[in-house]
């Protein structure tokens, strides 16, 4: 067979070779944003600027205080000491003659001598003493912190009560207690007037055999001793007065009675349950030599100072949590960030937009808004998609890439450089 | 589900033992009871079962109806806290764990006390369907719950190793009579082990604890030391009595390897290196029956309170003396019995492997071996993940080497899907009389993702027993009453293709050279330019 000059056959005609490599760079090209989207992770562009702003902000609750109009100028220097105080906390006082029209209700002083008497919104007060005023006031609208021993807040909380006998081999035992009366006397009532804040789950068990790890003395614990009460060494107790029968808080966690046989009621033991589960929650006690005459058990004064203290730290706490997500997502590049972690810190804004429009309408409303506004916040912080691809660094990618494409693009792009000089040179040579 | 943040508050009363006796009245329909049965086996050693048995009285097992609200308080003297936390949560009606170690030698041992004895961990459960949560969705939470509670990993029981075999396991209790159906979940991880962690919590369960009565033998030494092992907690609801939990271990110890004198003798010291010095309070009865040896001499000391049927009973609750250790005795050393005289203590003689050299094709054999004179009807359970299929079509069936028509009835096969469904094979056997039928079939296996190798070593897998329930006499009926012991088969261990984990990167650079070589060749073909070359005359010369 005659050979034939390479020149006469179709294919080595130079169109035909610069549209093979230009088509070779146009599915190179083409492919790039589907390899892009196909290797990406879903970063969602989260609302920084928004989250930023709101971090900033500060929420202030007003309080206001009705007083007997004759005594409105008088107390001038203990409502300036009351507001400055306040002031601190986040809360604003405002001092009025008459009653002020609005859903936030007023707090009304009375004048009377028979001592310090509180009743649903009304205290008593003698106002020939003005010592005392801003101090009672200052404990009553918002309590001294009892810091580390309320517990965080959530919006449920399981409580479990243990009856724990030391060695029931030893015949000396309780066998069973009438939980459900102790509960439905003593301590439904505070759940009922606490729903508005936390839902409660509760459950009681029996345990035959908890012995202590150390030997008991006939009277009294000491402090030593109940740092090894519960076994365990990390929970840091706080010393509070002991009294029989001996009783005991662990900070954030529970609280212990210690009872001695013989009998065993639970009008004994449930009333000290109440009073430790109220310091959990953060419920204060009311100021030394206050009286309360109310029906219910926690007083008006009392129940909404902890609203007003956990939509505080609420508000507080979810306003960092936003702002943590945002600084980490910016600092990790390799986080995924979802719709639903978006939907949750949108939503979470959105709550605590309404925490501030309500916070001078309606104290109830803000309470609700801000446990809102904490539980998206967690949520979304807490979300597990963000860790997916976490640790899978952007070296291990490359390693993988390089070896296929690193070879396979080098003779692409040396055609396409060659071709280029090629049809220069013939440019150059036709003019 | 999802969940709300719960924090747990912790209320505690501590009764310190004083002077007074304060005994409150015992005012619940709550009951517990425990029980010891030990039996000497004809190959010398002892097996030992504990049960402990809790009942709530009057109580129904929640209907998943409510799931969405807010359940009742839960308020328990005996009864487990933390076993019932998870039985409301995930509206379980019925529940059956198992977690054994060795293999339940069915010829020399007979029957086991606890029926479930299959190698690893087991667990089937039986819930109602309704409400907003699926059967799916409560039964992938039950497995975590329970991961959690016994330390062990049951969570890996996922939908890839999740069956539904209603022939096979049917509800031991009642079920309540819901609108929607009870629906029957079972799964097993062959390759679970017991060990001292899963007891740990299984004792924290009780109401003694390892403290006092029965469960003060359980050492954990010893427990694991015996040559097979295993524990259990079934929970099941009766209409006349309430819901029941059952909490069991069983061990069978050798006391001839310890013994330097050929002899079986045993005590509660040499089994368990404990005795029991304090009754449990709070235990309704509290018995240890032992089986006495028929036709041989023996001693028993303390002798038993009460003894009937072939079998000695002490009763710690009403002996004024507390039996703190027993102890058989035999005046002869033991004679290893030997040949086939003895008499089947099981109708099933069962025998399964899988042959088959290549790493993609093998061959299930399984042998049955009806030691009856009369004909037995059993069902045949085999559920398998996805790592091995069956080709269903070649499954025959022999009877004492010759093939053999209608051995094989009612078949019910769900073939497995890769990556998310176990095969189910459930058929019925009818075994002739004192005859072996073998049956086999082809089976290929799984070529795996690197991604689906375990991270740990490589040992192959281990796939679950087959069961086998033989059927009462003649009976057509497949429903409770019917069907008599479960009989499970050794597991077995698949090796299917590993990859050489150590070199991906090499492999990764290997296939890319090629791959680059070749799409370079090609490439320049296509776009190399072809020219002639005119050499010159003069240069020719």
């Amino acid at each position: 067979m005659p050979l034939r000059e390479p020149s006469t056959i179709f294919f080595q005609s130079d169109n035909v070779r610069r549209t093979i490599i230009a088509s070779y760079w146009i599915i190179i090209i083409l492919a790039l944003p589907l390899w892009w989207k196909t290797t990406s992770i879903e970063r969602l562009s989260l609302p920084s600027s928004r989250v930023r702003n709101q971090a900033s902000k500060a929420l202030r609750l007003p309080v206001h205080i009705q007083l007997p109009g004759s005594y409105l100028d008088t107390t001038k220097r203990s409502q300036d000491q009351l507001a400055q105080t306040l002031s601190k906390q986040g809360v604003d006082v405002v001092f009025t003659g008459g009653h002020i029209e609005g859903s936030n209700p007023t707090y009304i002083l009375k004048h009377a001598t028979n001592g310090l008497v509180l009743s649903d919104r009304e205290l008593e007060y003698d106002f020939s003493d003005e010592s005392k005023l801003s101090t009672i006031l200052s404990e009553l609208l918002c309590p001294p912190q009892q810091g580390h021993v309320v517990a965080p807040y959530s919006p449920r909380f399981r409580l479990s009560f243990t009856l724990l006998n030391e060695d029931s081999t030893s015949g000396n035992y309780v066998r069973s207690w009438d939980v459900s009366r102790g509960i439905r006397q003593y301590i439904t009532p505070l759940l009922d007037q606490l729903s508005l804040l936390h839902n409660f789950t509760i459950e009681s068990q029996v345990q035959y055999h908890a012995p202590l790890a150390f030997k008991p003395r006939p009277t009294r614990l000491s402090s030593e001793d109940l740092s090894v009460f519960v076994n365990s060494a990390e929970w840091s107790l706080c010393d509070q007065p002991l009294e029989m029968p001996e009783s005991f808080l662990l900070p954030q966690w529970g609280g212990i009675v210690v009872h001695d046989p013989p009998s065993l009621s639970v009008d004994d033991i449930f009333p000290i349950f109440a009073r430790q589960l109220l310091s959990l929650l953060g419920v204060s006690p009311l100021p030394v030599g206050v009286k309360y005459t109310g029906d219910v058990p926690i007083s008006r004064w009392q129940l909404e100072a902890l609203l007003r203290r956990r939509t505080l730290e609420n508000t507080h706490s979810s306003q960092d949590t936003l702002r943590s997500i945002v600084t980490l997502v910016d600092q990790i590049e390799g986080m995924p960030v979802g719709w639903n972690v978006k939907d949750d810190i949108l939503d979470a804004l959105d709550a605590l937009d309404k925490v501030y429009a309500s916070s001078s309408a309606s104290l109830r409303e803000t309470v609700k808004q801000s446990t809102d506004a904490i539980v998206l916040a967690s949520r979304a912080f807490f979300n597990p998609d963000m860790l997916a691809l976490l640790y899978f660094p952007a070296e291990h990618k490359y390693a993988v890439y390089a070896p296929l494409f690193a070879s396979a693009v080098i003779p692409v792009i040396a055609a396409a450089v060659r071709e280029l000089l090629a049809w220069r040179r013939q440019r150059r040579q036709q003019t | 589900m999802a969940t709300v943040p719960t924090i747990l508050l912790q209320i505690l009363a501590t009764f310190i033992a004083g002077s007074g006796l304060a005994q409150a009245s015992s005012s619940s329909g709550e009951e517990f009871s425990e029980e010891l049965q030990i039996r000497p086996l004809r190959d010398g050693r002892v097996a030992s079962t504990f049960s402990f048995r809790t009942f709530l009285h009057g109580a129904t097992p929640r209907s998943p109806e409510s799931l969405g609200s807010d359940d009742k308080s839960q308020h328990y003297h005996v009864f487990p806290l933390a076993l019932g936390q998870i039985l409301r949560e995930y509206a379980v009606t019925e529940l059956h764990l198992s977690m054994n170690a060795g293999k339940w030698n069915y010829d020399e041992w007979g029957y086991p006390g606890e029926l479930g004895v299959a190698t690893g961990a087991e667990l089937w459960a039986w819930m109602g369907e309704g409400g907003i949560y699926t059967v799916d969705e409560r039964w992938s939470g039950l497995r975590n719950a329970l991961s959690g509670l016994f330390c062990a990993s049951l969570a890996s029981m996922d939908e890839q190793r999740t069956t539904s075999p209603l022939m096979t396991f049917v509800p031991e209790g009642d079920l309540p009579n819901w609108p929607g159906p009870h629906l029957l979940r079972h799964a097993s991880l062959p390759s679970e082990h017991v060990c001292t962690e899963n007891l740990t919590p299984f004792l924290k369960l009780l109401p003694c604890k390892s403290f006092s009565g029965i469960a003060s033998l359980l050492n954990p030494h010893r427990l694991f030391d015996a040559d097979w092992h295993g524990m259990s907690a079934h929970v099941l609801w009766h209409a006349s009595q309430g819901v029941e939990v059952r909490l069991s271990f069983q061990l069978v110890s050798d006391p001839l390897r310890q013994s330097s004198s050929k002899r079986r003798d045993w005590s509660f010291r040499s089994l368990f290196d404990r005795s029991i010095d304090n009754r449990c309070p709070v235990a309704s009865s509290s018995t240890i029956d032992v089986k006495l040896p028929a036709e041989e001499a023996y001693s028993l000391e303390p002798s038993p309170s009460s003894s009937d049927g072939g079998i000695g009973r002490y009763n710690l609750n009403v002996d004024g003396h507390l039996p703190s250790d027993i102890a058989m005795r035999w005046p002869s050393e033991f004679q290893y019995p030997l040949g086939s005289a003895s008499v089947p203590l099981v109708p099933l003689a069962l025998q399964r492997t899988l042959t088959g050299a290549s790493q993609a094709n093998g061959h299930l054999a399984v042998r049955v071996q009806n030691r009856l004179n009369e004909e037995l009807r059993v069902v045949y359970l085999e559920t398998m993940p996805w790592l091995v299929q069956f080709y269903a079509h070649t499954l025959s069936a022999t009877v004492d080497g010759r093939k053999h028509a209608g051995l094989i009835s009612n078949v019910s096969y769900f073939p497995p899907l890769h990556h998310s469904r176990p095969t189910t094979f459930q058929a019925i056997l009818t075994l002739p009389p004192k005859s072996t039928v073998a049956l086999s079939m082809d089976v290929s296996k799984a070529f795996l993702r690197y991604t689906d190798h375990q991270p740990d070593a490589q040992r192959g897998w281990d796939l679950p027993p087959a069961i086998f329930v033989p059927l009462r006499n003649g009976s057509d009926r497949i429903d409770g009453h019917s069907l008599g012991q479960r009989i499970y088969t050794p597991t077995l261990l698949v090796d299917l293709a590993t990859p050489d984990f150590s070199m991906p990167y090499n492999v990764i650079i290997f296939t890319c050279t090629v791959m680059a070589f070749i799409f370079g060749s090609v490439f320049n073909l296509l776009t190399r330019k072809f020219v002639v070359v005119h050499l010159d005359d003069q240069h020719k010369e």
